[in-house]
């Protein structure tokens, strides 16, 4: 059963593709340490120029995959060194790593870091080999009834874990899946909301979808930050660069843990490496914080997360890649990616495509003592990386932005449509809504409206056949569950519970 | 950044929502279809989608959440500014060609986040004409060289 993975390696290991997973683990890593460029919005400047190379799907998607790794372990920089986290899923890094920096532990805790980052991986990449193929045994038997109802419930799950705010996490969903109907009708040829412009025929391109919502958002959101004085911008002196190993084996527990944890987060659908990242860190410190350590620079406070968070990152790769459902926002952008290629994830890509789903996670092994093999020994140089002025960066992704557009299609159409989305994330942005579910939306909606009517097509339009079948049923109530535990469980504790914890809710 | 407004952005926001979800509706029920043999149509799913958002939009309005730091006066002036030069970015982009127009708009964008004029000028000059090379020559993209330069050669 493991023949797509001896295949995968055979693909991995080949020079162009070994040198890919290089590239991308560096240059990840570089666009997840610039500040205020997180992980997605790294792999979304840089996915348009991996175009332009002209790979095949699989060297492609090793590439991505590598930029995707690379981003999350340079994302952890920021928090540790300056406090300030790269994006939702090193918030929790910022707790005790930053104490750890300011301690004068800078080096150690940026290769802990590492080490856990790596462990944690490497957990979720076994776990991914594993239960990955078994996962796609069971989705060949997913009619489009039951795709319907898995996304149904991606969406559920995804409102409820991702974001604040659930009812914005659901309009940032729909709009996402909205945006996706524009364009010619896959069924009928019907124009939708293109209103007579020829480029819109075709739908909004996934790639300026992605620009404009991160990219150009992110600049117009990096003016706030123009003129401020951060306190904190003074990068603290690294101190010895290695972690040593007692240090690690200290930390062995946590990072077991955490990885694990991590990585069964990641596998649910719309759950990502923030949630994982919380989740794992708050179950070590109740497991053991025993000093009242956690929060004042304890090695365990930072590992944690950080296995968690890596592991989640890996763990995303199960749904996306075995049912076509992406765990997180990001991996909701390297299934575009894919989609742009013609392959459509998910359980036949196992036995159709063995050299891009085994490549992939081969390169996911790969990418990662690589990235391990890049971060203890440079930590120094990418921390430079973070005193980048914003003078500079902002130019150089509007550069980025505008010819990654722009080589697409020569056409500036596209370009003014990329400006116009940019504004649109950013006024969902400055009204707190999460960008993830948006995409995930986008990315969706065209496979949620095609198994919709694929299924009402089978039944003769009978809306029966939607909850027909156990699987079916089960996701519906699973998701039904979700979306109404949230608001009863408060209401049932309520009842029974002193009024004490009635005001911060 | 008045705290008292923030409620009112939520609900302003819910209320557009409602006329989009209005919009996308209207614009499903008129769409015309020819015979096809599949029961559900192109319609159907976009009408789903516009009740969807109007009750989620409804929700927003009469529970508007607490988010929102809206930017000041000289903030948002800049932030224009900063739309504007991507939009002169956009329509100099193939008519005056990617190196001039690169220089003008990274000095630019520099200059409006903190870089003195001289600085902002060096790094508009050293990336438009990096990047060039970076993607002409490295990555195969073909850049537009502008019509005016054309003109001459």
């Amino acid at each position: 059963m493991f023949d797509f993975l001896i295949e995968g390696f055979g693909v991995a290991l080949s020079p162009l593709n070994l040198g890919l997973a290089f590239l991308g683990a560096l240059l990840g890593t570089l666009f997840g340490a610039l500040p205020g460029i997180g992980p997605i919005n790294g792999i979304a400047i840089l996915m348009p120029l991996a175009y332009t190379l002209g790979l095949p799907a699989e060297s492609a998607l090793i590439l991505l995959a590598g930029i995707y790794t690379g981003a999350e372990y340079g994302g952890r920089m920021s928090s540790i060194l300056l406090n300030v986290p790269g994006d939702a899923g090193a918030v929790m890094t910022t707790l005790d790593g930053h104490p750890l920096a300011k301690k004068g532990l800078a080096g150690p805790a940026l290769g802990l870091s590492a080490v856990s980052s790596f462990v944690g991986a490497t957990i979720a990449i076994i776990g991914l080999t594993l239960f990955a193929p078994l996962l796609a045994e069971v989705a060949v038997m997913f009619g489009p009834a039951e795709f319907f109802a898995l996304m149904v419930f991606a969406f559920a799950s995804m409102s409820v874990m991702m974001g604040k705010d659930p009812v914005k996490t659901a309009i940032g969903a729909v709009l996402g899946v909205l945006i996706a109907t524009v364009g010619v009708d896959s069924g009928t040829g019907v124009m939708r909301y293109t209103f007579g412009m020829a480029e819109l025929y075709d739908g909004v391109d996934f790639v300026v979808m992605i620009i404009g919502l991160f990219a150009i958002s992110e600049i117009l959101l990096m003016l706030e930050h123009a003129n401020r004085r951060d306190a904190d911008t003074e990068i603290p002196p690294l101190g010895r660069v290695f972690v040593s190993l007692k240090e690690v084996l200290y930390c062995k527990g946590a990072i077991g843990r955490s990885g694990l944890l991590g990585f069964i987060i990641g596998v649910l659908p719309g759950t990502g490496a923030s949630v994982a990242g919380a989740v794992s860190y708050t179950t070590e410190k109740r497991l053991s914080d025993k000093e009242g350590t956690f929060g004042n620079g304890d090695m365990r406070g930072l590992a944690a997360p950080e296995a968690a968070n890596n592991a989640s990152a890996a763990g995303s790769f199960v749904p996306m890649l075995t049912l076509g459902i992406p765990g997180s926002g990001t991996t909701a952008v390297l299934l575009g990616a894919l989609m742009l290629y013609n392959i459509t994830p998910g359980p036949m890509m196992f036995t159709e495509r063995p050299e891009v789903a085994g490549g992939l996670i081969a390169s996911l092994y790969i990418g990662n003592i690589v990235l391990l093999a890049l971060n203890l020994p440079l930590a120094g140089v990418f921390a430079r990386v973070l005193t980048i002025p914003r003078w500079v960066l902002v130019p150089a992704i509007a550069i980025l932005a505008f010819v990654g557009v722009y080589q697409l299609h020569s056409d500036l159409t596209a370009i003014y449509l990329m400006l116009i989305i940019g504004v649109f994330g950013y006024l969902l942005r400055k009204l707190g809504f999460s960008l993830a579910p948006v995409i995930l939306g986008y990315v969706l909606g065209g496979l949620m409206e095609q198994n919709l009517r694929r299924a009402l097509s089978i039944s003769d339009g009978d809306v029966g056949i939607l909850w027909q079948s156990g699987i079916s049923l089960g996701l519906w109530l699973a998701a039904a569950a979700l979306l109404i535990l949230p608001w009863l469980l408060p209401k049932l504790l309520a009842g029974n519970a002193p009024r004490e914890d009635v005001e911060d809710g | 950044m008045s705290t008292s407004t923030k409620p009112v952005a939520d609900r302003l926001l819910g209320i557009c929502l409602i006329g989009l979800a209005a919009f996308v509706a209207v614009q499903a029920i008129n769409l015309e279809v020819p015979f096809s043999y599949e029961p559900v149509g192109p319609k159907a799913f976009p009408l789903g989608l516009s009740v969807l958002l109007a009750g989620l939009s409804l929700t927003l309005v009469f529970k508007p959440g607490t988010d929102g730091h809206w930017p000041h006066r000289a903030l948002a002036l800049k932030l224009l500014l900063v739309l504007g030069l991507l939009l002169v970015y956009a329509m100099l982009f193939t008519r005056l060609g990617f190196m001039p127009t690169s220089l003008l708009v990274v000095a630019a964008l520099a200059r409006l986040f903190g870089a003195a004029w001289s600085k902002a000028l060096i790094t508009g000059a050293l990336m438009a004409v990096g990047s060039y090379f970076l993607f002409t020559a490295g990555l195969g993209i073909v850049l537009p060289t502008g019509y005016w330069l054309d003109a001459i050669i």
